[in-house]
């Protein structure tokens, strides 16, 4: 009796034993396949990207990949329609040249929906918040948020008399002078339009057409919109906060509105399902999308989704970004119909 | 022993045929020439009629004809196609009728002045012109406007170029030196004996002028209104800049916003709307050649030696001069000044006289030193070089084939020059996108296929350059070079290249002017990698960068300057 309690016993440390080496076994394995993993990325000797993320940021981090690794980035940066016409019609023609896809999200669910990507989880998305990470593993999580606010100029508006909120965009003193890309062609404002659900309810419709009656000064998409800020055409516009950052480090003379909850627009990186160096695109992704890659895109000015990390803008710890609702591409020609009704009216 | 291949008797053995060079490089220029011609007006077919996205292959059917006529959009982008082409048409032959009516006919002070007028769109990019004008005229930021509202105390800006009148006007302006060309051309020619007797039975000017000289100078309009309708039609410089913010949907806008500006693009409608575009263009270039054909049929042109008699205005020859002044400051001063000033003002203003002391040359700078600049004025100045090379090249041997022999299937040629002569640039693009996304070559996405389009678009442009000087090459020194044993490569090389020079120079630098900037095929083909002048001068603009787009807008019209003198020195070596 007493003996095989001793073997049980013995049995039973036999056991915890192997599941401690197991879990040491199973600990180091992503370590091990890592190595074997950037062995074969490293044979293939290079990745290349599509994006619409800036040049410059991405410049920042293939930069330090490429000496981590001596694995080469070529990067095609275009708009992100540009963006998703290319890949798509690269992976319909059966050549696609591509390796990775780094761009909104609303392009990239798109394509997702065309079966352009393959199948990838990082290990690096378990830093991620549970919400960001793509339940089908064929996106990366949602690594950085493009946060939609308005911008204003301060050398023609007073910090006083700066818009405190969206509505306040309706007070008859802006009447024409603040700019907003054209929702019924820009699709993120176009989304950012139908988002505003989220702060006015129901009511979202009738506000959108209130903020049209003001005639805001219509433009091609969030660049032209920060330029004619900066140049005082505007005096303030509707666009992405990181300018502040990007424009402001230049010297230009922008800040934004602490607005108490801003909509944003998330980014993912997908790989090809049929990428020519699939190894080296999941070394990029899993580098990309590491604390060393978000840092170094926060300092670029983005609103990174790594926890503690933030862009170099005063407050920007504050920033709550509310993720959009995106719209499928039917529900977008719907609604840009509309707006184009509300905002183009002649 | 073969010496003279041309005349070889047609039942020369098929053999021979093959190992001859002569016979060989007529194949092999007929080969380019229909692939560059029919393959992208086949794909642009093949895209149309079938539902299969860009770069798969599927099944044909007729949706997209169904889908772009059962909607009533269509309706009025056809209407607004034809009144604008009209619009704009008729404006361009109502300033090119008193400007080349000025120049040839009357004593009006300067009036070779005007005559410049006839090279200004090979020196000024129309989406430059349709730039600065909307700089002028926008109601928001337009200077016209702006001094207008200073000057009249007004609230709203009196003039919106964002409207179809608007659009008339200016790509009117841009095709007004195309009519003046052709009806100062037949004005010149015109038999001043008609006019004469006219005189001699008592009638008067004005009669003289409705009675004789308009009927007799009716092809030559019909002819300059009936290609600038067509150019006009297809013309996507101007909407891009005023018809899209307009929201004026013409056919070139519309296979735009299919084809690039769409969520996701649909290139199926976008040819659709190609070929719609192309067929028009094609009858109404049919047209054109009709009327051109009855000019010279007209018994206008006799190769008397003197010039029609000149008009003496009187005091009102300086109205005269004071009209065509005004339409040259329109056409040229204003544009190019407009540039000039938002190339050296720190931000886009109307000036006062404090502007002086603000003055800057940080945009020259920027665009010495920008990457995508600097990229950009490279990938155009290796398009234009490699393009105007390859296309002379391709000009010589096709004209040489057309004029100088009389080998059977050269009227066939010709035919397939005139094909990319009508083929408006944007359905040009869609077609090269559905014909070499599928070849396994580095051509889709690179910068090679802008070079494809280039050479096939503008070969007509060569071949009419070097089709002047070749006629005048007498055969004997082809037949004094073979005498002599030289083959038929040798001849081309030692004989008639060296007497084609002057029109393959000028030739080739008209064309090396046009690819510099070219602006329509390049925003379909472009990518990021391959972005030339032309787009890149398109969203500078879209961007707000006024400063540096006045900056590289000044820098590539002063290249052209220099190009086109020195073209102008060869072809009058030529002429």
């Amino acid at each position: 009796m007493h003996k095989s309690r001793t073997a049980r016993g013995a049995w039973g440390s036999l056991f915890l034993l192997g599941i401690l080496l197991a879990a040491v076994v199973l600990a180091w394995s992503p370590q091990v396949g890592a190595q074997s993993l950037v062995d074969a990325a490293k044979k293939e000797g290079k990745v290349v990207i599509y994006g619409s993320l800036e040049s410059e940021s991405m410049d920042a981090i293939a930069k330090i990949f490429t000496k981590k690794y001596g694995i080469n980035v070529e990067y095609w940066r275009a708009a992100s329609n540009k963006v998703l016409d290319r890949v798509l019609t690269e992976a319909r023609s059966g050549r696609p040249l591509y390796d990775v896809v780094v761009t909104n999200r609303g392009p990239m669910l798109f394509l997702k929906k065309e079966n352009v990507f393959g199948k990838y989880v990082s290990p690096e998305s378990a830093n991620f918040p549970e919400d960001v990470r793509d339940p089908d593993g064929l996106l990366s999580p949602i690594y950085r948020m493009g946060v939609v606010g308005i911008l204003y100029n301060t050398k023609l508006v007073k910090p006083g008399e700066a818009p405190k909120s969206l509505d306040d965009l309706l007070n008859p003193k802006w009447r024409g002078k603040w700019v907003i890309p054209d929702p019924s062609r820009h699709f993120t404002t176009g989304v950012w339009v139908r988002n505003l659900e989220e702060f006015y309810g129901k009511d979202w419709l009738t506000f959108a057409k209130k903020l049209a009656d003001t005639k805001p000064i219509l433009v091609e998409s969030f660049i032209p919109a920060a330029q004619k800020v900066l140049s005082g055409e505007a005096l303030a516009g509707v666009t992405y906060v990181k300018y502040v950052y990007i424009f402001g480090k230049e010297g230009a003379p922008l800040d934004y509105v602490r607005l108490p909850k801003m909509l944003a627009d998330g980014h993912n990186v997908g790989i090809g399902a049929m990428a020519p160096h699939m190894n080296a695109a999941k070394l990029f992704e899993d580098f990309f999308i590491s604390k060393e890659g978000m840092e170094n895109l926060a300092k670029q000015g983005e609103f990174v989704t790594t926890k503690g990390l933030y862009p170099p803008i005063k407050d920007a710890e504050k920033i709550k970004p509310v993720a959009m609702e995106e719209l499928s591409d039917a529900d977008y020609k719907k609604w840009s119909a509309e707006f184009q009704k509300l905002f183009v009216s002649k | 022993m073969k010496t003279d291949s041309a005349e070889l008797p047609r039942a020369a053995s098929i053999v021979s045929c093959w190992r001859d060079p002569f016979a060989l490089t007529v194949a092999g220029v007929a080969v380019v020439l229909a692939f560059l011609s029919l393959y992208p007006t086949a794909m642009l077919f093949y895209g149309s009629f079938t539902t299969a996205h860009l770069g798969e292959t599927g099944k044909l059917s007729l949706a997209n004809y169904v889908r772009a006529y059962t909607d009533p959009a269509t309706f009025t982008l056809l209407f607004d196609s034809f009144v604008f082409a009209l619009g704009a048409s008729v404006f361009s032959l109502l300033l090119a009728l008193f400007l080349a009516w000025v120049t040839v006919r009357t004593n009006a002070p300067f009036r070779r002045i005007f005559e410049l007028t006839a090279i200004v769109p090979n020196i000024f990019p129309p989406i430059l012109i349709a730039i600065s004008w909307t700089l002028l005229l926008s109601p928001s930021v337009g200077m016209i406007n702006a001094i207008l509202k200073s000057i009249f105390h007004l609230t709203e800006s009196p003039l919106n170029i964002y409207s179809l009148p608007g659009l008339m006007f200016v790509e009117g302006l841009i095709l007004a030196p195309l009519a003046f060309l052709i009806i100062s051309a037949a004005l010149m020619g015109m038999d001043p004996s008609l006019e004469e007797s006219a005189r001699m039975l008592g009638s008067s000017q004005f009669q003289i002028m409705r009675r004789v000289t308009f009927p007799l100078m009716r092809p030559a309009i019909l002819a300059g209104g009936t290609l600038n309708f067509v150019r006009a039609l297809e013309s996507f410089d101007t909407p891009a800049i005023i018809a899209l913010p307009a929201r004026i949907e013409v056919f070139t806008t519309k296979i735009y916003r299919e084809a690039l500006a769409a969520y996701p693009p649909d290139y199926n409608l976008a040819a659709t709307y190609g070929v719609s575009l192309l067929a028009v263009a094609l009858v109404f270039v049919a047209l054109y050649r009709r009327f051109t054909s009855r000019v010279e049929a007209f018994a206008t042109v006799t190769g008397k030696g003197f010039r029609p008699h000149t008009i003496d205005l009187g005091p009102w020859k300086f109205v005269a001069s004071g009209g065509a002044l005004a339409i040259l400051i329109m056409m040229v001063v204003l544009p190019v000044a407009m540039l000039f000033l938002i190339s050296i003002l720190p931000y886009y203003h109307v000036p006062t006289l404090e502007t002086i002391k603000l003055a800057t040359l940080k945009h020259y700078a920027y665009i010495f030193h920008n990457q995508r600049v600097y990229k950009a004025i490279g990938n155009s100045l290796l398009l234009a070089v490699c393009g105007a090379t390859v296309a002379m090249f391709l000009a010589a041997l096709t004209s040489y084939i057309t004029v100088k022999t009389k080998i059977f299937g050269r009227g066939l040629l010709e035919g397939l020059t005139f094909l990319p002569w009508a083929f408006p640039s944007t359905a040009l693009a869609i077609g090269l996108l559905w014909g070499y996304v599928k070849i396994p070559l580095p051509i889709y996405a690179t910068i090679w296929i802008l070079l494809i389009a280039y050479v096939t678009r503008f070969l007509p442009y060569g071949l009419r350059s070097v089709s002047s000087t070749i006629v005048q090459i007498h055969r004997d020194l082809e037949d004094a070079s073979k005498a002599c044993g030289g083959g038929f490569w040798t001849t081309l090389r030692r004989i008639l290249f060296p007497l084609m020079r002057p029109g393959l120079i000028a030739g080739w630098i008209i064309l090396a002017t046009i690819f510099m900037r070219e602006f329509s095929l390049s925003l379909f083909l472009y990518t990021p990698s391959s972005e030339p002048v032309g787009p890149l001068l398109y969203f500078l603009w879209l961007d707000g960068l006024t400063g540096p787009l006045g900056a590289l807008g000044i820098l590539v019209s002063v290249v052209s300057v220099v190009l086109v003198i020195v073209a102008r020195r060869y072809s009058r070596i030529s002429g």
